[in-house]
């Protein structure tokens, strides 16, 4: 009878090739979500792009929220974080306000807003950018087709030199070849309500197109602004684990 | 004469319009030139320049070889020229248009000035003329003149500009532009024109400005590098740093990212003979133990943010600064980050409504974006469904109103700027925040307006 190969062996081949593969030591930030993170191999990789990508015209903002979540997830004190805005598409799609900002959980005091004037000033200013370590994350926001393959190859390298956290915003969705580690598609979706009848919490239905790390799929992931976390619309979240002194009480289930 | 007059004399004659602005852009051109000699130069319009030599010119062999080197170069460039050197500047301005071009010292200008007319006291033309009238004719008529009596009769101007010609009152030549702090420069006697020779230049004259600042214990805050083009342009190139400077790879790496960014605006024509780095304002700068374990963060975003407002304009790099207004425009301003460097003080977070999302959007349009169609099932509810951006949006669920009016103390109606606000959502998810100007009564149709989107 042939032993199959131990576990440990398994995870020491496993961080072989994704050494091999430059993910190496590199820190994950994690999502918050265990089954999405498990998928991304621990979270999103640091020292990595990442690119997000707008399902349709009226998810603009849904994307850009998707990406300032993914920035509150990756804030480290004191870093900052940097957004790059071209004039243009802060022209169509609005630009950063800073109150609004605050609540989403990304305080102004430690953000830095570059409007860049063209569209390859963002991607140069992006490339510089992710070779600073004092940035905890840097998010460039663009139309659809500007980043190619190069471009975003480029940026690739640059985050994986100097462990800088990058995140392409695209407001269309784009069939150009990238260089990026994951790439998803964010749409806005209705989250849960509470009884009074007013709007839902903030809610993103992501498709995780691409993951170099590992499969991809779909989820409907819900904003908490309050504390900085996703969770995901179809866990049974909120649940209290049972009272140590009472075990025979169950578990108190709160929807979301 | 009128022109007609002098052209039926000399039917050849050829007459130009006056254009006194682009003579004095002219007359500002040169005194940029000039500016390799010293840095302070003053304008005498519509036809002088003051130029204030003193520890100066031994940089050029004395006086005597600085006049000629400029006079040489100046009528290279076709121009006419007219030079005096004196220890006043009255004495200077005398000697180069009536005197015989000489240099005078402190010991010898009271003997060169005494025969010159009295014109060359910069009088006033009638000035002039009435002192002729009394038989005075040359400086040296009224040069020990009881004073009292001429300043009744011809005014304290007279007095005034003979003490400042013979050195007995001090006259200060106003500058053009701000005398900088520190100066380093390099000369050469081929122009350069190639870029790469140009920055290595920068970075040479860099190490020289920080060894200079170092002995002072002091950084710059405003750099400007000069280009002196062979032809008589000069470029001025600035760059301002949130944090005192002086570490002379990242003062190089600030000017590699403005020359790249000007690449359509540099033009080195025949080349740069002179160029030159100025520190125009600087700070105190302590030298500070930098850790064993590398660069240090903090001075690594200062060095970020320097090289990205180099490049696009100090402008576009910006911060949020909270505004004491709950006018939604105007909560928060957008600042250059080097205008306030980190970290700033705790921004006082926004109070968040009984809401499931925050109460605030994440994007917000500049301008407003008037909606059509808007029907509201009831007068001051929120739009069951608008057009905008040509695409019909149904609305399923919405929070509001929310109404934010002019501050009383600037609108005592309180009719300006009355807007409700309403957070809305659409069928297809989009979450737009909504107002409607004005009250429902007031006259007309209401008009609503997309102001922001939600997460």
């Amino acid at each position: 009878m042939a032993a199959g190969p131990s576990p440990e062996a398994l995870e020491r081949l496993r961080q072989t090739i994704r050494t091999g593969q430059g993910f190496g030591e590199q820190v994950s930030i994690s999502l918050g979500v265990p089954s999405l993170d498990q998928r991304l191999g621990g979270g999103l990789a640091r020292g990595a792009l990442h690119e997000i990508a707008a399902a349709g015209p009226v998810h603009i903002a849904a994307a850009s929220g998707f990406a300032l979540a993914l920035a509150v997830r990756a804030r480290e004190r004191p870093k900052a974080t940097l957004l790059i805005l071209p004039d243009l598409v802060g022209y169509e799609g609005g630009c950063f306000y800073g109150p609004g900002l605050d609540l989403f959980g990304l305080p102004a005091a430690r953000l830095v807003i570059l409007r860049a004037p063209r569209m390859r000033d963002a991607m140069l200013a992006m490339e510089e950018a992710l070779k600073c370590r004092a940035l905890s994350c840097v998010i460039a926001e663009i139309g659809a087709d500007e980043a190619d393959l190069t471009a975003t190859r480029r940026l690739s390298l640059a985050a994986r030199d100097n462990g800088g956290f990058g995140i392409l915003v695209r407001h269309r969705r784009s069939a150009v070849a990238s260089a990026a580690a994951t790439r998803w598609t964010v749409a806005a979706a209705s989250g849960p309500l509470d009884r009074f009848g007013g709007i839902g919490k903030t809610a993103f239905r992501v498709a995780l197109a691409k993951n170099r790390r590992g499969s991809c799929g779909e989820y409907l992931l819900i904003w908490n602004h309050h504390d900085g976390t996703f969770v995901r619309a179809a866990d049974p979240v909120g649940l209290a684990a049972p009272a140590s002194d009472r075990s025979d009480r169950a578990a108190l289930a709160v929807a979301y | 004469m009128a022109l007609a007059d002098a052209r039926a004399r000399f039917p050849s004659l050829a007459t130009a319009a006056a254009e006194p602005e682009a003579e004095l852009r002219l007359l500002e051109t040169i005194a940029d030139w000039c500016d390799r000699y010293t840095p302070l130069v003053g304008l005498d319009a519509p036809d002088g320049l003051f130029l204030d030599i003193s520890g100066c010119a031994h940089l050029f062999g004395g006086e005597d070889s600085l006049i000629r080197d400029l006079r040489q170069r100046l009528m290279r460039q076709g121009f006419h020229v007219c030079v005096g050197a004196a220890p006043t500047p009255g004495g200077a301005w005398a000697l180069a248009r009536y005197g015989d071009r000489s240099t005078a010292s402190h010991e010898n200008l009271r003997d060169l000035l005494l025969p010159l007319p009295l014109a060359a006291l910069r009088l006033a033309p009638e000035t002039v003329a009435s002192l002729a009238e009394s038989g005075l004719r040359a400086i040296g008529d009224i040069a020990d003149l009881p004073r009292a009596p001429l300043a009744a009769r011809f005014g304290t101007t007279l007095i005034r500009n003979l003490d400042r010609a013979l050195n007995r009152e001090d006259e200060a030549i106003v500058p053009r532009l701000p005398p900088p702090s520190y100066v380093v420069e390099r000369r050469f006697a081929d122009p350069v024109a190639r870029e790469e020779d140009v920055l290595g230049t920068i970075a040479h004259l860099a190490v020289e400005l920080a060894r200079a600042l170092e002995r002072h214990g002091e950084g710059a805050q405003r750099l400007q590098l000069a280009l002196f083009r062979a032809d008589g342009q000069v470029q001025r190139i600035d760059i301002g740093t949130g944090e005192p400077l002086r570490d002379p790879e990242r003062l190089r790496a600030l000017f590699d990212e403005r020359l790249a960014a000007l690449t359509d605006e540099y033009d080195p024509g025949f080349g740069f003979d002179v160029i030159r780095l100025n520190a125009l304002a600087v700070a105190r700068l302590d030298a500070v133990q930098t850790g064993l374990g590398g660069s240090d963060e903090a001075a690594e975003l200062a060095h970020l943010i320097d090289r990205l407002s180099a490049r696009f304009g100090a402008s576009r790099v910006q911060r949020l600064v909270p505004n004491e207004t709950h006018i939604p425009e105007y909560a928060m301003q957008a600042i250059p980050v080097q205008s306030l460097p980190f970290p700033l003080s705790r921004a006082a977070k926004g109070k968040d409504h009984d809401s499931l999302i925050p109460p605030r959007p994440i994007r917000l349009f500049a301008h407003p974006e008037p909606v059509s169609d808007a029907i509201a099932e009831v007068p001051d509810g929120p739009p069951v469904r608008f057009r905008w951006r040509q695409s019909l949006h149904e609305i399923v669920r919405a929070e509001g109103p929310e109404r934010i009016a002019m501050e009383w103390w600037r609108d005592r109606q309180g009719t300006a700027l009355l807007r409700d606000y309403f957070r809305v959502e659409s069928r297809a998810g989009a979450r737009l925040w909504l107002y409607r100007q004005g009250l429902y009564c007031d006259r007309g149709e209401p008009r609503w307006y997309v102001h922001g989107m939600f997460a």
